[in-house]
């Protein structure tokens, strides 16, 4: 795969760009490059009523997995400010999860090699 | 505390209502409805040898491929290649997507007029070949390869249209054919910063410009693409039957898996459509239907309300633009765009029902995302624009590059967007997560 650290950190700007988008003032990155996968962890914050966005955001990415889709879409991924990308980001990892409280947000994505 | 984890294993897919099997097979049906239709109409002796004159026939915009081999061979090319392609992507187990139907629908649209049985095939191999140099998987650029076949004329026009001896020709048009399709993965990925996705045809932006890189070289040769119109009149009454009957029969097959309802038919009215938009995935594939028979009747109603012609290049348009209703197209993103064309006429040199300006309405809809993203105002402002920039570009690529409007609505978005961004006010709109 071609621009593999590339399509990492447009993961991370989409995942960035969303949660400026839920209100977020306080964001934590930690990204691990392991033996088979990257693993990304986004810890932020997020203001009150933004609930159903973070449903939507796991319905999102839920998405099946698809190389073919982010093969060609990958450039899109944390492109536009105005509007989020993140069906492709569920297209492009192969795990993930989400926890969250009433007022912060983890998120653990997984993305092989 | 709530805690979700998700693996992306066959199963997420399995839970669809329509299973991944279903949707190639109503696909294939429309495709077998084409084939049929075509039967219909023509006899098979009739049908070959129209096939074989489209194979022959220069594809430089505009050929209408019913006016070169007849109804009965432009039905059954259309059909068949898709067809095939159909097969193709169930034969890598690719799942079953808007972008899937998109790519499909464009084929089956293009083949009315630049995509035959033949000239498609370079441009496949050649993408196939970049995956191989790559080490990659082929099925990873399948999309690639399927919107990709925009160029094919060019193949046609070396094959049959150059001066060289048989063996030459045979040499330089699979040259030419092989290589765009092996510099497309790389070219088409990076053109869509241009536009963050706004024009949803975006090969076409991309082969706009490696057509106008190749038509440049040729012409240092002195070799002109064949520039030509062919265009058929008088058959508005047959085509409209079929378009009626395949676009109803999609709203009725959809109700069908819908329970029976139009349920969740709304909800796709509210995204943007800006790439990626898979309305398969987000609402369903029976919705998805229904807003492709719906996309497919407005559009037949458009031609035949300003007095257009039904033939090979508005089929493929308003195919189009049913196809692209899985992929970011609905009726509230793509009638700003119409009005925008309908004001241009108004105001400008030409008509409504010109040949030219039947198509850039048709496929200016690939600027939908811009009424859908910034409100239809922008939609109208975007279509408006569209018409008179798509007739002045298809010169730099002699017409070879089917998806002129594709490369045009490039254009329009690249220049639209940071005026409108500018003048907006700050901060992210979110319709994704509406």
């Amino acid at each position: 795969m071609k621009h593999t650290k590339q399509r990492i950190s447009k993961i991370v700007d989409e995942m960035l760009n969303y949660f400026f988008l839920i209100g977020a003032t306080d964001i934590e990155v930690h990204l691990k490059d392991e033996e088979e996968f990257y693993k990304i962890f986004l810890k932020s914050n997020y203001t009150k009523g933004q609930e159903n966005r973070i449903e939507e955001l796991i319905r999102y990415l839920e998405a099946p997995k698809q190389e073919e889709m982010e093969e060609y879409y990958w450039e899109l991924a944390g492109a536009c400010d105005m509007d989020t990308e993140l069906t492709l980001i569920g297209m492009m990892i192969d795990k993930g999860e989400v926890n969250f409280t009433q007022d912060k947000i983890e998120l653990t994505l997984y993305k092989k090699k | 505390m709530y805690r979700m984890k998700f693996d992306k294993t066959e199963s997420i897919i399995k839970k669809y209502k329509v299973s991944n099997q279903n949707r190639y097979l109503i696909t294939a049906g429309y495709c077998m409805y084409l084939i049929v239709f075509g039967l219909l109409v023509d006899s098979p002796q009739n049908i070959l040898n129209g096939i074989y004159k489209i194979i022959l026939q220069p594809d430089t915009l505009i050929t209408d491929y019913i006016g070169v081999g007849g109804m009965g061979a432009a039905f059954v090319n259309s059909g068949l290649l898709t067809l095939i392609f159909v097969w193709m992507l169930y034969h890598f187990k690719i799942y079953f997507s808007g972008a899937t139907m998109a790519s499909l629908f464009l084929i089956l649209g293009f083949s009315f007029f630049g995509k035959n049985l033949f000239n498609v095939w370079f441009i496949v191999v050649g993408v196939y070949l970049y995956a191989k140099v790559q080490k990659d998987k082929f099925l990873k650029y399948i999309y690639v390869a399927l919107f990709g076949t925009a160029m094919a004329p060019i193949v046609t026009e070396m094959f049959f249209y150059t001066h060289f001896s048989i063996y030459g020709r045979i040499v330089i048009g699979s040259i030419v054919g092989v290589s765009i399709g092996f510099i497309l993965p790389p070219l088409s990925a990076y053109m869509m910063k241009v536009h963050q996705g706004f024009d949803l045809y975006n090969i076409g932006f991309t082969a706009g410009m490696i057509g106008t890189i190749f038509v440049s070289v040729f012409k240092s040769y002195g070799f002109e693409p064949h520039m030509q119109f062919i265009w058929t009149t008088g058959n508005n009454k047959i085509l409209s039957v079929f378009l009626f009957f395949m676009f109803s029969s999609m709203i009725c097959i959809g109700f069908y898996f819908n329970d029976k309802s139009f349920k969740r038919v709304k909800d796709i009215m509210k995204y943007e459509g800006r790439l990626i938009t898979d309305f398969i995935l987000l609402e369903g594939f029976a919705p998805t239907l229904i807003n492709m028979g719906i996309n497919g009747l407005l559009s037949t109603i458009y031609i035949l309300l300003v007095g257009g012609d039904l033939n090979g290049p508005t089929i493929g348009g308003i195919l189009t633009v049913s196809g692209f209703g899985a992929f970011g197209k609905h009726s509230k993103n793509i009638i700003p765009i119409w009005i925008g064309v309908y004001i241009g006429a108004l105001t400008k040199m030409w008509s409504i029902n010109d040949a030219s300006i039947l198509l850039a309405a048709l496929f200016g809809t690939s600027l939908a995302p811009i009424a859908g993203e910034f409100g239809w105002k922008y939609g109208v402002l975007a279509g408006f624009i569209h018409s008179s920039v798509v007739l002045n570009v298809g010169i730099l690529h002699g017409g070879l590059n089917l998806y002129n409007n594709g490369f045009a609505a490039g254009i329009v978005a690249a220049v639209l967007l940071p005026v409108i961004q500018a003048f907006r006010q700050e901060g992210m709109i979110d319709h994704e997560t509406h």
